[in-house]
């Protein structure tokens, strides 16, 4: 007779940095979990039938979550060979783990709805995920399993990816697989889109991100930096080429506030600051060119991911950092490992507090911020959140540079360069298969999105490789 | 990578220089700028275009020796070496179509290779180009092949102190331009102070007036909002919606202001490279 398997409600924790080493370095913060502690957490898993598994149909990208766990449990003895077996699951449907096991909000997708959390601990299935790609990847077995997705045949068929963040990398590496040449057209010097010049190092280390880019050359995809599309190229001109094109450009152009002082100095959007400090290694100035210039007192405006990163950044570079938001605690969007990092580390946080005036000195830096103090009425907006009203009460708190982290807008470049149907905020209009109002033209993640996460970005991608795929055999067979 | 194909010095302190980048010159038109990085830990750095050829692949450029990117850049640069990135054409072209007389007015580095540029597809266009250049100085004067003359039915050299050509400031040869004749469009590029006094005086005489607002970039693609500028009572990208706006709807003073955002580090920047380099 089965034994019926105890369960066991708590997670194994992962080990993170002490708080007063990492405040100093952009060194990662999460630690990750080593084979055993690995194994442990995995065996908590209750094996959900894939069919059923809330986990999978909570993942925007549908990784087999128990099917991974499973491959790790069944070679518990030979750690390659399970890890081996666990990738491959994983990179069936997700070529870029290491990534999302770093900066997916699982608490609100695969975990949130796993049966042991009806008991306990939900599955700690990021952590895991991420086990699974850094192990392989300190290992070399990667490599090894890469030939194996080398797609054979090789249709000689043309597709071009414009942008490569998110959406675009999985577009293109889903592509790759199903055989298609892919060409990768980035404005930037670097790929990555959002993953490098957006995120810090302390949460997906750069060279943890080139390995995963790695995937690309070897998968037979060709990236072309420094081309922006709508200006180097056109749409038109990609057309004539190629025989699908697939938008990813994300949302790369910063909301700021339109209110009084804006101009100041020491005003950055959270993309600058960012980009200067991720993408341009501004934190290792003089060593590299770009420079940043942070003052002792921060205020960051915004309570998303991109503010915890602009504040724990700054508060790297030795500032004081204060996040300021309009609404309430439970109502701020970043993560909550983030949150909860951002408050271990010294950062102070402000709440019902909007932004009406950024005060100058005489050389026209900033010195203040005067705020309205909101109050939330019990009525909700159709996110669900409390909507907020002003008191007419004003605070003044003092800083010497403020990062606007409030969101961000599609770039219009391409939209006005090529003549796609777009919303008014500048998002792209596609139909159910992703296509845009240009035939053989498709587009996802934040392009069509607005501003979203990661993990959509890359369903989005995912998705639209399979719209390509059908759309140029529909077209083949028509022809 | 990108190679250079051509150096030459312009002056004490500027300098000439041709790099391959196919891909920008074939979709460059006037007004455009490209971002340069020279290398891997270099900072993107945005650019003027003195010409974009289709048929090499070549772009040509006037650069200054300014910060420690243009000092390490022509130090340790030369012939043959490639450089990092050349990402581009960015920003809106100009309009190119008759506008009847036409001139462009320079008294710096990137205003000079506009002026070429800029005078060159105008003239293609049907119209009369005048060219005032200004330099400092004789010293600080470019050599004749490289002034706009060839692309200007009229060329006015001037410099501040007399040493070269008429003595004065393009200001003063322009405003004596407008009364004696009629000028339908100004053009102008270089110093952000000199490009606020146009400003005012053509202002004055209700000719029309476009020029480069030179600010302080990042990305070039309107990612990062670090160009920002008021104009016309709206915030507008410099990199995106410009770098050429109608001169009389800038804020001038907040411009001015914001390009000196990162002057401190500048100079850190200028002089660790120099300390490294045994200079200072």
């Amino acid at each position: 007779m089965a034994v019926k398997p105890k369960l066991i409600k708590e997670r194994v924790p992962t080990p993170e940095k002490p708080v007063e080493e990492r405040i100093k370095s952009f060194v990662e913060v999460n630690l990750g979990y080593d084979f055993a502690s690995a194994l442990k957490e995995a065996e908590r898993c209750i094996q959900c039938p894939p069919e059923y598994a809330p986990c999978i149909k909570g993942c925007p990208v549908h990784i087999n979550i128990p099917g991974f766990l499973k491959a790790l449990r069944e070679n518990a003895d030979n750690p390659d060979e399970a890890v081996k077996n666990a990738l491959r699951v994983i990179w069936n449907d997700n070529t870029l783990p290491a990534v999302t096991g770093r900066v997916c909000p699982q608490e609100d997708q695969c975990e949130a709805p796993c049966v042991m959390g009806k008991v306990g601990d939900p599955i700690n299935i990021g952590k895991l995920e991420r086990f699974v790609a850094d192990y392989a990847r300190e290992r070399g077995i990667d490599q090894e399993l890469l030939e194996e997705f080398i797609a054979e045949s090789n249709r000689k068929v043309k597709v071009a990816v414009v942008g490569a963040g998110p959406a675009g990398l999985t577009c293109a590496l889903e592509l790759a697989k199903m055989g298609y040449k892919v060409t990768i057209f980035e404005a930037l010097h670097e790929a990555g889109g959002v993953l490098m010049y957006g995120i810090p190092e302390f949460r997906l280390p750069k060279d943890i991100l080139k390995t995963e880019l790695e995937k690309l050359e070897k998968l037979g995809v060709e990236v072309k930096t420094n081309y922006i599309v709508g200006k180097t190229v056109t749409i038109e001109e990609l057309l004539q080429e190629y025989d699908a094109v697939f938008i990813g450009t994300g949302a790369g152009t910063p909301k700021l506030l339109n209110i009084p002082g804006i101009l100041l100095d020491r005003i950055y959007s959270a993309n600058e600051f960012l980009t200067r400090v991720n993408l341009m290694k501004a934190y290792l100035f003089p060593e590299y060119d770009t420079p940043i210039a942070v003052g002792k007192k921060v205020i960051v405006i915004g309570a998303g991911n991109t503010a915890m990163d602009a504040a724990r950044s700054a508060l790297r570079l030795g500032a004081e950092v204060t996040i300021a938001y309009r609404r309430g605690r439970e109502d701020m969007t970043a993560r909550v490992e983030e949150i909860g990092h951002a408050e271990e580390e010294g950062v102070k946080f402000e709440f019902f507090l909007t932004p009406v005036e950024f005060i100058g000195d005489e050389n026209g830096k900033v010195k203040a911020v005067k705020f309205e103090k909101m109050r939330p009425l019990e009525e909700r907006d159709r996110r669900g959140k409390r909507k907020i009203v002003g008191t007419g009460e004003y605070v003044t708190l003092e800083a010497d540079t403020v990062i606007i982290a409030i969101g961000l807008e599609p770039n219009r470049i391409l939209v006005e360069a090529s003549g796609f149907k777009a919303n008014p905020d500048g998002t792209l209009i596609v139909d159910e298969n992703l296509m845009t109002s240009i035939p053989g033209v498709f587009a996802g993640g934040d392009a069509i999105r607005g501003e979203a996460t990661v993990i959509l970005a890359m369903g989005d991608g995912k998705k639209a490789a399979k719209a390509i795929d059908e759309y140029i055999r529909g077209k083949k067979a028509n022809a | 990578m990108y190679r250079i194909t051509a150096k030459e010095e312009l002056d004490v302190r500027d300098f000439f220089m041709e790099v391959e980048a196919p891909h920008v010159a074939k979709a460059w038109k006037p007004g455009q700028f490209v971002v340069l990085m020279i290398h891997k830990r270099g900072e993107r750095i945005p650019m003027s275009i003195y010409y974009a050829d289709r048929e090499t692949g070549r772009l040509g450029m006037f650069i200054r020796r300014h910060g420690k990117t243009t000092f390490d850049l022509w130090d340790n640069f030369d012939v043959g070496d490639s450089l990092y990135a050349v990402a581009g054409p960015l920003g809106m072209p100009i309009e190119v179509k008759y506008y009847g007389n036409v001139v462009f007015v320079s008294d710096a580095v990137c205003g000079q290779a506009e002026n070429y540029a800029t005078l060159k597809a105008m003239k293609e266009a049907g119209n009369y180009t005048i060219s005032i250049q200004t330099f400092e100085d004789k010293a600080h004067s470019y050599p004749e092949k490289f002034l706009a003359k060839p692309v200007a039915d009229e060329h006015y050299l001037t410099t501040e102190d007399g040493s070269r050509g008429i003595k004065g400031h393009y200001l003063d040869v322009l405003r004596e331009l407008i009364e004696k004749d009629k000028v339908d469009i100004v053009f102008g590029g270089g110093k952000l102070g000199s490009l606020k006094k146009l400003a005012e005086l053509t202002r004055e005489y209700g000719i029309p007036t476009i020029v480069t607002v030179r600010q302080i970039m990042v990305d070039g693609t309107g990612m990062c909002g670090s160009c920002r500028i008021l104009y016309d009572g709206e915030i507008k990208f410099a990199c995106r919606d410009g770098p050429m706006f109608d001169a009389h709807k800038v804020d001038w003073d907040d411009v001015i202001r914001r390009d000196s955002r990162f002057v401190r580090e500048q100079e850190i920047a200028k002089k660790h490279y120099l300390e490294s380099r045994g200079v200072v």
